[in-house]
């Protein structure tokens, strides 16, 4: 296909895709993270419980009976999905009650029913049905004198011997810790010893601290309560069951709300079910025994009631309700086929909510909260508002650069970069990708991203053109060697984003997924778009002329020599990362509660207030130890804006915390709560370790086999470089680091590569070229010739990143704040770290040493910063490369192999006999590489032609 | 945290390697290996063989990876002078 028809398919592709995307992005709906349209996040932990191991499997059940659950909360487009082997993240969107959330989609459910009088254990773990101080009498179920504190019935339960020959509800031991001194159960209960102390510093009991174990067979649960006081267990009351149940939730069918209005009813919320075949004659077998028991304790001339036994019906540990069996009314038991009642003091939310449980059944594994947050819809919406501010401004600056800087080719640029703007919105919408805060950073990063590629092949034609090609010849020969370093480039950002994508907390998938997307989107527009168009506009009067593109007469030269100076500039990274070990040292790294867990609830008041009355407010409630700060940088908040960062705290915590300071000041709007729990800090931790070392190891591998394994290490001590002196800059300037810090440190792994791989490409490109240079004047010539490319793509992303810290919310402002160091440190350490290390240990290479020993006897021992010729020329040539034949003496050049004017004056001084010439003994190891040696020779063997003239007659001749 | 520092403060270290001539073993970035590594060790014996947590990091834990970052240089050097490297001057 010739070049004119393959670029005209291009553009005709462009075209179509254009107008494609145009017609989705005006059609197809955004589909908005919880971050920007608000809403409630859950994220939890999987335990396994006695019915059901933590699989797959499981999970996937778990999910299935979250979403039927989720439905009836009647939440619209809601998100549910496992995160990890372990975990499941729960986004609804638009829900402000989030402690109904929670105790709707999470709970584990599972439900028990229990003959209760001979199942209550008292003292010496002893069952005592006929003494109402042990199981209630008529008050049975209720708090009294018969309940214990949870510490008590602990204890009690923990001297139980195991009795694992019955239907128990734990074929396990469970654990406890207490606090002997204060009386208090501090955790538990929990499967493992070790999970106890999963959420503390220590891995065993602290002073006057002592694990309980309470074997198979007994049980401690909960009496009832006021559903609608919140719950607190060193409050509440509780009573110790031997675990033997009559029935499960499984045998139950048909749950649903209604009122007890039949005769005698109280006209109150009850829950109504009906049973399965098995837990029909179950049911009848239990309450007949009831019945029976009843009948026996009735002594003559007492009151019937006082002997009524109870059943009991435990959900998740709690009892819901423990109503009488009256054997006057039913002396055979209760027949199942009509169902039966709970009535449990129920509100009518309460009833639905049990109701809603039972129908979508429990969950086969146990679920523990380890975050929540909340987020205000109008604050996701300013959020938003920011963000796009941010990358509007970010992409109109990165559009102005470019005019500026390459004029026509600048506007062609900005043509792709619009195109690139399109595609990128239509795939948003079409895939669909759920649209975060994270993502709008990532979007506005690959706006640079994307410059930066029509950057490199820019400079590279201006390069051309500038050494004597014709316009036409530099563009295409520009391309063609341009594209292996955005190729590689774009390979290890590509890289980056899918390791985070893998490893990454939800939150930073969105950024990592845009970045991915993005990337391979721009190689699509900013590389083969952009060629396309400068393919057929190659011969038009509008680039006729050099300086139309920016590439006139050359106004500054490189000549610096950085090899010889890197010392200074290694001196001066060593400074900055000393004063950074220092401050990591005294001041330590401003972990958020990502990482450390905790509670963090913004609140924007109507009321004036400062530090001191939120103390108070917060002292009131048993927080004293909160954290308080004035949030002054966030118009959106308004004047009266504060951050209270405490422990966890449980929702209904939170919920006391948010009433308390409305009726004080007043809530101006909804406030942004999130809670961490230890796990899920732990987990973020581990999940950025690994996701950097991932990083590390692939770009690793990628350099070594893209370059050579010498190239790959000085890579290694630049990103440690760039990482290390941004975490020495946190430090110092004590800012949080967050998710989107460890996100934006993975991208600068990524992006700090671009310029490391645009130096490194050219040093590769210049070695066959300078056969007879030491290594230090092979990297300051590449040096010098790329330097103002790296200044340029540098500059061009801090453009959008600038933007993003100025116009962006808080959430931008974490991102591009860590990009911002990260880029600067990143160009720097390409061009002052990785490149003198890539250079001092090849200069130790056998064939660089005896280059330069040579040299040096040339010059009078000093081997000068650029290699020149004995007659002060540069010391270069021309690579052999595999030449198309030419099929006529006469036939025009082809595009980007024509002799440029240096070469040309090359090959001009080879004809005088100026050029040094070398002689040495082909079996000395220590000779200088000929040129033919440095590049790939093509040694496949030659086709022989055939000898026999070719047929010119098209036929077989007979 | 203390490891991040002493990290740190060995590849501060070996920056100032520069100024000696290079006749380490394994070039510059043998004596990166020694210095990280030396920091790390010698960070490690002082503490014990413990690495000090988030709050336990002082800014002596950083001070103390200087003598190990150093004698890790020193050692790379010895042995590339003994295997017989040439000084190599940038």
């Amino acid at each position: 296909m010739t070049d004119r028809r393959r670029n005209f398919f291009i553009l005709v592709l462009v075209g179509v895709l254009l107008a494609g995307s145009i017609g989705v992005v005006a059609t197809k709906k955004t589909r908005q993270g919880l971050d920007l349209k608000g809403g409630v996040e859950l994220v939890y932990q999987a335990k396994p419980t006695k019915f059901s191991q933590v699989t797959g499997d499981a999970i996937q059940r778990t999910l299935d009976i979250m979403r039927d659950r989720v439905d009836q909360l009647g939440v619209a487009e809601p998100e549910l999905q496992r995160s990890g082997s372990d975990q499941i993240v729960v986004q609804l969107p638009d829900v402000k009650n989030q402690a109904r959330a929670i105790a709707q989609v999470g709970t584990t459910a599972q439900m028990f029913f229990y003959d209760w009088e001979p199942n209550v254990l008292g003292e010496g773990c002893k069952p005592n049905p006929t003494d109402p101080a042990t199981t209630g009498g008529a008050s049975a179920g209720n708090a009294g004198s018969a309940t214990l504190s949870y510490y008590a019935a602990v204890t009690r339960a923990a001297k139980c011997p195991a009795k694992p020959h019955q239907q128990t509800s734990q074929d396990a031991p469970v654990y406890y810790l207490v606090d002997d001194k204060a009386q208090r159960v501090l955790r538990g209960p929990e499967a493992t010893e070790a999970d106890l102390f999963s959420e503390s510093a220590t891995k065993s009991p602290a002073k006057g601290q002592a694990v309980r174990v309470v074997q198979p067979g007994v049980v401690v649960v909960e009496a009832e309560y006021d559903k609608n006081k919140p719950k607190d267990l060193n409050t509440a009351q509780f009573y110790v069951l031997n675990d033997n149940f009559a029935l499960r939730g499984t045998d139950i069918t048909d749950p649903q709300q209604n009122f007890d209005n039949g005769t005698g009813g109280s006209g109150n919320p009850i829950v109504q079910f009906n049973f399965t075949d098995k837990g029909r004659k179950t049911w009848q077998d239990v309450t007949r025994k009831i019945v029976q028991r009843g009948q026996s304790q009735q002594l003559p001339g007492q009151d019937p009631r006082s002997a009524f036994q109870h059943f009991a019906v435990v959900l998740d540990n709690a009892l819901i309700s423990v109503p009488y069996i009256d054997f006057q009314q039913n002396p055979d038991g209760i027949d199942g086929r009509n169902g039966s009642q709970i009535e449990g003091g129920f509100t009518i939310t309460s009833a639905q909510n049990l109701a809603n449980l039972l129908k979508s059944g429990a969950l086969p594994i146990k679920l523990e909260l380890i975050s929540a947050s909340q987020v205000s819809a109008t604050l996701g919406q300013e959020a938003l508002h920011q963000g796009l501010k941010a990358g509007i401004v970010g992409f109109a600056v990165v559009c102005l650069f470019l005019l500026f800087f390459y004029r026509v080719l600048g506007l062609i640029a900005v043509g792709a970069l619009l195109v690139y703007g399109i595609y990128f919105f239509a795939l948003i919408k079409l895939i669909p990708i759920t649209l975060t805060l994270p993502g709008i950073a990532g979007l506005i990063l690959t706006i640079g991203v994307a410059a930066d590629a029509n950057i490199v092949i820019f400079e590279r034609v201006k390069e051309e053109i500038r050494a004597g090609r014709s316009v036409s010849a530099g563009i295409a020969q520009g391309y063609k060697k341009g594209i292996a370093a955005i190729i590689d480039a774009n390979v290890v950002t590509f890289m980056t984003a899918f390791i985070l994508f893998i490893l990454a907390t939800a939150g930073v998938k969105g950024f990592a997924f845009t970045l991915g997307i993005g990337t391979l989107a721009s190689l699509f527009t900013a590389v083969l778009a952009t060629q396309a168009v400068l393919g057929t506009m190659g011969r038009s009067r509008m680039i006729s002329h050099p300086t139309a593109l920016g590439a006139g007469e050359k106004k500054r030269s490189w000549t610096f020599d950085f090899m010889g100076s890197s010392r200074w500039f290694f001196s001066l990274s060593g400074l900055i990362l000393l004063v950074g070990a220092l401050a990591i040292g005294g001041k330590g790294l401003n972990f958020g509660i990502d990482f450390k867990s905790g509670t963090r609830v913004r609140v924007a008041l109507t009321k004036p207030a400062d530090e001191a009355g939120i103390r108070g407010v917060m002292s009131a409630g048993g927080h004293a130890d909160a954290k308080i700060q004035r949030i002054n940088n966030d118009k959106s908040l308004g004047a009266n804006a504060f951050q209270i960062s405490t422990p966890t705290l449980k929702p209904d915590q939170v919920s006391k915390i948010t009433q308390a300071l409305t009726s004080r000041y007043g809530l101006a709007r909804p406030p942004d709560t999130t809670s961490i729990g230890p796990t899920f800090g732990n987990t973020v931790a581990k999940s950025a370790v690994l996701a950097i070392i991932a990083s590390l190891l692939v770009i690793s591998a990628y350099i070594a086999l893209r370059f050579e394994w010498k190239y790959a290490v000085p890579v290694l001590i630049a990103l440690m470089h760039d990482i290390l002196i941004t975490a020495g800059v946190y430090s110092l300037t004590g800012r949080e680091v967050t998710t989107s810090t460890v996100a934006a440190l993975l991208t600068i792994l990524g992006y700090s590569l671009y310029d490391t791989i645009i130096v490194f490409d050219r040093v590769r490109e210049n070695v066959p070229r300078m056969p007879r240079a030491a290594f230090t004047q092979i990297v300051n010539r590449s040096m010098s010739e790329v330097l103002t490319r790296s200044i340029a793509t540098s500059f061009c992303t801090l453009l959008p990143v600038a933007a993003l810290l100025v116009f962006g919310g808080e959430t931008l402002r974490d991102f591009a704040f860590a990009l911002l160091i990260g880029v600067l440190s990143g160009a720097y350490s390409s061009i002052f770290i990785a490149s003198p290390v890539l250079t001092h240990w090849k200069e130790r290479e056998h064939v660089f040493m005896v280059r330069r020993r040579r040299i040096a006897e040339q010059s009078n021992g000093v081997v000068p910063a650029y290699a020149t010729a004995a007659g002060g020329a540069a010391t270069e040539v021309t690579p052999k490369q595999a030449r198309r034949a030419a099929r006529r003496i006469t036939e025009p050049e082809l595009p980007g192999q024509q002799v440029s004017a240096s070469e040309f004056q090359e090959l001009v001084r080879d004809l005088h006999g100026d050029a040094p010439v070398a002689v040495a003994d082909p079996e000395d190891s220590a000779r200088d590489l000929t040129p033919d040696e440095v590049v790939m020779a093509d040694d496949r063997p030659k086709r022989q032609k055939s000898k026999r003239p070719r047929n010119k007659r098209h036929g077989r001749s007979r | 945290m203390g490891g991040f520092a002493w990290a740190m403060m060995g590849l501060a270290i070996w920056h100032f390697a520069i100024f000696i001539p290079d006749r380490f073993w394994g070039g510059i970035v043998g004596a990166f290996v020694g210095a990280v590594i030396g920091a790390f060790v010698a960070g490690a014996l002082i503490n014990g063989f413990t690495i000090p947590g988030e709050s336990d990091t002082h800014l002596a834990t950083a001070l103390e990876a200087i003598p190990g970052a150093i004698i890790g240089i020193a050692l790379m050097y010895a042995e590339g002078v003994r295997r017989g490297n040439e000084p190599l001057h940038l």
